[in-house]
């Protein structure tokens, strides 16, 4: 028996908990159910640590798990999960005192506005580091579902906070073009 | 207006959805998250860890039957 490789695994395991909970979070939007969730993650990771590939992305492995663990708990409790294809949500809008300075806490707000596929594509994506086909592979669902998802959600969020074509300038947005990023 | 932080990022992922730092919308973003990133994290998960991993020893020197 290697004690020394599942150690290994629980330093692993460790590293990933403040990004783990910070993904729980946004999907929750509360502290204790996220530590809760995270908490069902890592016990589930334990038990199936062997199925899990060493040297393949254990980050992504993780947070495929708290996702799974999120939705199946929302189904248990009868919510519905909320599907922002096709549906219209309505949004109320938040403006800044200040043009062009948005506070912490509006922006918080405003991604709670949003259905929660937008909203983990987006944190996928804009704040967790991931590859779109890494989160295509978390969320289980094709890249450019994701792609749409992140577009709707930054446009969702534009409209929401009232900024104007952000991020439609600068050399960032220049290049991107030229790149030939999609425009769908 | 700050100066774009890195050179040729637009390759990267979320950059090209304007997510970048050219992007209020994706600083912001930034600035959420990694502000949830350095909370502490809270002694239960951690010891939640350590119960595993030692009742997982205590397993393998044992018995040899099902967990």
């Amino acid at each position: 028996m290697t004690a020394s490789s599942s150690s290994g695994f629980r330093n692993d395991l460790v590293k990933t908990i403040p990004s783990l909970r910070a993904f729980a979070i946004s999907l929750t939007q509360n502290n204790d159910r996220a530590d809760d969730l995270v908490q069902e993650t890592l016990v589930k990771a334990w038990d199936k640590q062997s199925s899990f590939q060493p040297g393949t992305n254990l980050k992504a492995w993780l947070f495929t798990i708290l996702r799974n663990e999120f939705y199946s708990q929302m189904r248990k409790r009868g919510r519905e999960v909320q599907d922002s294809d096709g549906t219209l949500t309505a949004s109320v809008a938040i403006h800044p005192g200040q043009q062009g300075s948005i506070d912490l806490k509006d922006f918080r707000k405003a991604l709670e506005q949003l259905p929660e596929d937008q909203r983990e594509a987006i944190v996928l994506i804009g704040a967790s580091g991931f590859s779109y086909e890494e989160a295509a592979e978390i969320c289980g669902c094709a890249v450019g579902t994701i792609k749409s998802r992140v577009s709707r959600a930054r446009a969702r969020l534009q409209e929401i906070l009232g900024i104007e074509g952000d991020g439609d300038y600068g050399p960032d947005a220049i290049s991107a073009q030229v790149l030939g990023s999609t425009a769908a | 207006m700050r100066p774009a932080a890195r050179r040729g990022s637009a390759k990267e992922g979320g950059k090209a959805d304007g997510l970048g730092p050219n992007s209020e919308i994706g600083r912001k973003l930034k600035q959420y998250y990694d502000d949830l990133v350095s909370d502490e994290v809270p002694d239960r998960l951690l010891d939640l860890l350590k119960q595993l991993e030692a009742s997982e020893k205590a397993v393998s020197r044992g018995a040899k039957g099902d967990a």
